[in-house]
């Protein structure tokens, strides 16, 4: 999972080398002098010597799967092998710097730097200590900004290190394996510590670590909406499966002809919610109608919930009962004895805000009421963080309705193929991967806008 | 777990809290002998609900697909054919019933590859074979059995109740009683503690719901007239390891309690109430295959809820709690004016609640 937000690592070149025939297009003054595999054995990218020192070995042994001359020299091999690592390194090393300056604009290292200054002027006020409880807020956010803003110096400083050592051997006409020992060992823990980095600034919200619970809604248009419907729940079911979550269709309630009124997904996994969380919203689709027989194009939304799927025991709050609206599907007629049907649906409407939750999954309406009511307080507690409310009570209704129901995405099927992200911006015209799952790029772009526009809105100096 | 369950569970069990009636029982043939040891009453075995069978039958993915889409189809054409002629359940209900069909007698990554219908080639195990399976499933549509006699159990509360042909499936408004207990024991410690009764229990839904809230302060005494409820109810109390807080005993109403008047703290009951004329009338599933004692309450269906209210008056302690489900409003008003007139001036508080449809359902009160 953690993979998701790293960009592809060009380790592949390692473990799959084609030696042959790459001589001829090496510039001549990088080729190395010395055989590498004498002054670094256990250099974790020179998988085949590590794995096979060559004392044990004769070489026609490590090569003997590989289609290859047996007569080689073996210095000639080291050589190639020490070339293979160093382009891997070079390209390591390159991704990692465009990493670091990504990292350092999304998170507004400027505007740190503004609000440092800031801050440090504050306590630098004669009348600092006058309100102590304000003092020591700031103090800690000075400390926050600090330690952050060193943080990302050191990634520059490591990365520029790396980069150094690139520079000097590719002017050097020796390889120094010693130097590309370190550059590499740079990078690597460069690449853990962004990796942390990105996932504790991206992924930092309250319930970002949970699972979570998606529920898909056709919207309005009949059979054509729920088809959208259902191929949004393959969708993101598919995703969940890339990701090795454990994905369960819990609900699903068909459509008349064909497709889904409404599913319900359960996600579970750590950081489930934090990736779906953006995918809450509207989601357009345009295409050719396949069930109309002029086809034409048609234009469907579905509706997408996200909410974190919390363990009953972790949400305290208490909703009074009076707050709450609870019905229970009926059976009709006399009901008691006089009927049998698994009628067993609750639905629970929060009254002051307006939020409803429906659960007709469980089989019995004790079941679905418990349920309702952990997903229903599970979303007010999303909506009260992303309001910034402190309390249920705080959160005006009003604005629930215009937030979770704005379009996010368009799939355009036909008259050309595109999906667009309305928020980022970011589309691609490989729609079929999209919808096979393939959200990544989509899920991490929202990721960062969202972080560098909470960056930019927010900050401690508007706080504080 | 479940597995631990069954193979811990003897047969031999049953008898050893199962009461025999003290005294002979009139309306019953089955225990007419005042022999002892007891009719072995105990010894009618339960069927095994399908979610607790093992998964045995290996079957190919396709072929478990393929009976999947003809039930879907077969639900499909039911439309509203059931609906229109007795109220009966719609397509719609019967695809969530199919749904739960596959979940009791698939593991859980077989339900989702169905309903994906990611088809694929491997085998999976299921609690019973394809056979069965066509010929359950064509039982549900074809003769309308009900979905629970199908798979052996009710979800009912946060219980899984085992059922079968004999005893009434316990339903969703019932519920509801063991919600108007919690509510009187939780600021009285002389009734949580007491001695609690669930008449004409069944499958022990009421008495193991109850049960399961009195913890180990309580005690609960359920009865039954009919032997095959007895044992399905003592399949349930053991399932949920309540053989030490609920006690079975075998009769028709009161005359199996008779060393308890005056010590009884709560009367819970949901008893048949439906009037003769009525049950012909019914929902398929319920007039064609539920138990006709467990339903049919006399000329106006009062018959039984009317000796219930007798019987209180002397079994109740007092101050204690009685609850007791009815037909509806009509029942409920007749009920109430029986206790408040005819019934000696013994009762308090008498009250009509709602179930969650509106309807005026239940009457509690208290023992003066």
């Amino acid at each position: 999972m953690e993979g998701l937000l790293r960009p592809l690592c060009s380790s592949s070149m390692v473990s799959s080398p084609k030696p042959r025939n790459n001589k001829a297009s090496l510039p001549i003054q990088l080729l190395p002098l010395m055989p590498i595999s004498s002054r670094c054995p256990y250099s974790p990218n020179f998988t085949l010597s590590t794995k096979f020192p060559l004392s044990r070995f004769p070489p026609y042994v490590l090569y003997a799967t590989q289609e290859r001359q047996v007569g080689t020299e073996v210095n000639n091999d080291v050589r190639e092998w020490a070339m293979q690592d160093f382009y891997s390194l070079r390209k390591d090393v390159e991704t990692v710097s465009e990493r670091v300056e990504e990292i350092r604009a999304s998170a507004g290292l400027q505007q740190l730097e503004e609000e440092l200054a800031v801050l440090e002027s504050k306590a630098a006020d004669s009348s600092f200590w006058d309100d102590r409880a304000k003092a020591q807020e700031t103090l800690l956010a000075l400390t926050d900004v600090k330690d952050k803003i060193k943080l990302l110096s050191e990634f520059k400083a490591k990365v520029e290190d790396a980069e150094t050592i690139i520079m000097l051997t590719e002017e050097m006409d020796s390889i120094d394996t010693a130097l590309l020992e370190e550059a590499n060992t740079i990078i690597k823990e460069l690449n853990k510590a962004l990796d942390r980095f990105e996932l504790t600034e991206l992924l930092s919200g309250p319930y970002d670590k949970e699972g979570a619970v998606i529920s898909i809604t056709a919207g309005a248009g009949g059979t054509d909406a729920q088809d959208w419907a259902d191929m949004l729940l393959r969708m993101y079911v598919r995703w969940g499966e890339k990701q090795r979550y454990k994905t369960r269709v819990v609900e699903k309630s068909p459509g008349e002809e064909a497709g889904i009124k409404s599913a319900t997904i359960e996600v579970e996994g750590r950081y489930a919610y934090g990736y779906l969380s953006g995918e809450k919203g509207t989601h357009r689709i345009v295409r050719q109608s396949p069930f109309n027989s002029k086809g034409l194009r048609q234009t469907s939304f579905s509706g997408v919930e996200v909410m974190p799927l919390l363990p009953e025991e972790s949400i305290n709050i208490e909703i009074p009962d009076e707050d709450l609206d609870i019905s229970f599907s009926r059976a009709g007629g006399k009901g008691g004895q006089n009927v049998n049907k698994v009628e067993t649906a609750v639905r629970i409407t929060h009254i002051p805000t307006g939020v409803t939750l429906r659960c007709t999954e469980e089989r019995s309406q004790l079941a679905n009421k418990i349920k309702a009511l952990s997903r229903l307080k599970a979303k007010l507690l999303v909506i009260a963080e992303e309001q910034r409310a402190s309390e249920i009570k705080q959160i005006r209704g009003d604005a629930v309705k215009a937030e979770w129901g704005q379009q996010i995405r368009n799939y355009v099927f036909h008259p050309y193929k595109l999906v667009k992200d309305v928020r980022t911006g970011l589309e691609t015209s490989d729609i079929v991967s999209v919808m096979d799952g393939e959200l990544e790029p989509f899920i991490k772009a929202f990721l960062k806008y969202k972080y560098s526009m909470a960056v930019s809105t927010s900050g401690v100096i508007n706080d504080v | 777990m479940k597995l631990s369950l069954i193979s811990a569970f003897g047969m031999s069990n049953f008898t050893m809290f199962i009461k025999p009636p003290l005294f002979r029982n009139l309306h019953q043939s089955v225990c007419s002998s005042v022999k002892s040891p007891p009719p072995p009453l105990a010894y009618i075995k339960p069927r095994m609900p399908l979610f607790l069978r093992p998964s045995t039958h290996m079957v190919a993915m396709l072929d478990l697909c393929k009976w999947y889409e003809w039930a879907k189809s077969l639900a499909s054409s039911v439309g509203t054919t059931f609906e229109d002629v007795d109220n009966g359940p719609d397509s719609s209900l019967l695809r969530r019933e199919l749904k739960w069909l596959v979940d009791d007698v698939t593991e859980d990554r077989a339900v989702s590859l169905l309903m994906h219908s990611e088809k694929c080639d491997r085998n999976v195990g299921i609690r019973v074979s394809l056979d069965e399976l066509y010929k359950l499933w064509k039982e549900r549509i074809e003769e309308r059995r009900p979905f629970q006699y199908i798979v052996g159990c009710e979800h009912w509360r946060d219980l899984v109740l085992c059922v079968q042909e004999g005893v009434l499936i316990p339903r969703p408004e019932t519920e509801q009683i063991v919600d108007l207990v919690a509510d009187v024991v939780s600021d009285n410690e002389g009734l949580r503690e007491g001695l609690w009764v669930d008449l004409g229990t069944g499958s022990g839904a009421i008495a193991i719901g109850v049960g399961m809230m009195l913890e180990s302060l309580g005690r609960a005494i359920a009865t039954d007239l009919s032997p095959l409820a007895l044992s399905v109810a003592a399949f349930n109390v053991q399932r949920y390891g309540l053989q030490d807080v609920v006690e079975l005993r075998q009769g028709s109403w009161f005359e199996p309690l008779k060393d308890l008047e005056g010590k009884v703290a709560g009367i819970v009951s949901n008893p048949p109430y439906i009037p003769s004329d009525n049950i012909s009338g019914l929902q398929a599933e319920v007039g064609r295959h539920e138990p006709r004692i467990a339903l049919d309450g006399g000329v106006n269906g009062m018959d039984d809820l009317l000796r219930l209210c007798k019987g209180a008056g002397s079994m109740l302690k007092s101050g204690g709690f009685f609850a007791f489900e009815t037909n509806g409003e009509q029942q409920c008003k007749h009920l109430v004016e029986y206790m408040e007139t005819d019934a000696g001036d013994c009762f308090c508080n008498v009250n009509i609640v709602p179930d969650f449809a509106g309807i005026q359902r239940f009457v509690t009160g208290f023992r003066k």
